[in-house]
């Protein structure tokens, strides 16, 4: 029986970037596998259709490798790239000029589980779209990258070239403000 | 209440990022990276057959007009359009001063100057409208 070859090792995304760079296609595809759907809840987060969710998301990644050059690992690539989103969004709102329309179709009805629960949850993601809304969008960010994905306020400040006190302060304020929303 | 906002957070953007299909996603993208930055390297650097024809054919005519001004001296002066027939009786004095400066310089550099050299300060009034005349045709 032959010895069992050894576990590739997952490679960084810094290594993946360098492959990019050289020319390796596969890498750049990994890198989207890798982030695509955090990239997608932040966009649908930020007040993204549900529709457009997967052409912002590509966008975004193209921006984004096209861009590399300016990424100096002052954060996670992750974190870069959901400023980027935060940018493509805000560009593709300006461009559309459409109001904002919280799908409140079929989307919200298929799903599973108890539908008095699963209508009430809907109700308070609801709620929370229209008060991220009413943020500022440097509120709005904080708020996204430090309560649904996960991050600290050190990498949300580089990412978004501020400190980490300033970060936090913005937290609060959003926390504060989406509070009296969701009332 | 905290805790409630940052569970709801959690789940903000569950449903998009469940339905977006990772795999077309990646392909998508790396099929745009493939064409796109290409394009953009055609722009900067290859440039169209058409523009290269155009700059050709300006570096072409540049030359040519250089050319001639080096070979003939006061090629093409600014003779004004007035110097045609019976016009000139409603140029200005200035005015009729560019033209014999103008005709001066084509006669007197073309000709290499006539034998007795002669100015057309020098000429009196009968010769100059002579000469006009003939100019004029």
């Amino acid at each position: 029986m032959p010895p069992a070859e050894p576990l590739a090792a997952v490679p960084t995304d810094a290594a993946l970037i360098a492959a990019w760079h050289g020319g390796d296609e596969p890498a750049a595809a990994e890198l989207v596998r890798r982030y695509a759907r955090a990239l997608a809840r932040f966009l649908a987060g930020a007040g993204a259709l549900e529709a457009d969710v997967d052409d912002l998301v590509q966008e975004t990644f193209i921006r984004a490798f096209r861009g590399l050059g300016r990424f100096r690992g002052q954060c996670q690539f992750r974190t870069w790239l959901m400023t980027i989103g935060g940018n493509v969004l805000k560009d593709a709102h300006r461009r559309s000029r459409r109001a904002r329309v919280v799908p409140l179709g079929d989307d919200l009805r298929d799903t599973d589980g108890d539908p008095h629960e699963q209508a009430v949850a809907d109700e308070a993601e609801l709620r929370l779209v229209a008060g991220l809304e009413r943020l500022t969008r440097l509120q709005r960010d904080v708020f996204l990258l430090r309560a649904q994905q996960g991050l600290e306020y050190e990498e949300i400040a580089a990412a978004l070239g501020t400190t980490s006190g300033a970060a936090r302060v913005h937290y609060h304020h959003a926390v504060k403000r989406l509070k009296e929303q969701m009332k | 209440m905290n805790d409630e906002l940052q569970e709801v957070a959690r789940r903000l953007g569950a449903r998009a990022a469940e339905r977006l299909d990772v795999e077309r996603t990646a392909q998508a993208v790396v099929a745009r990276l493939r064409t796109e930055p290409r394009a953009e390297v055609r722009v900067g650097w290859i440039r169209p057959a058409w523009l290269r024809i155009a700059a050709l054919l300006v570096m072409v005519v540049g030359a040519g007009v250089v050319a001639l001004n080096v070979r003939i001296p006061g090629f093409m002066p600014p003779v004004p359009s007035t110097t045609a027939g019976g016009e000139l009786s409603e140029l200005s004095g200035d005015e009729l001063r560019e033209v014999l400066e103008s005709v001066a310089r084509l006669g007197g550099e073309q000709q290499a100057v006539s034998a007795q050299d002669v100015g057309l300060d020098e000429l009196s009034a009968s010769q100059l409208r002579a000469l006009l005349e003939s100019l004029g045709g």
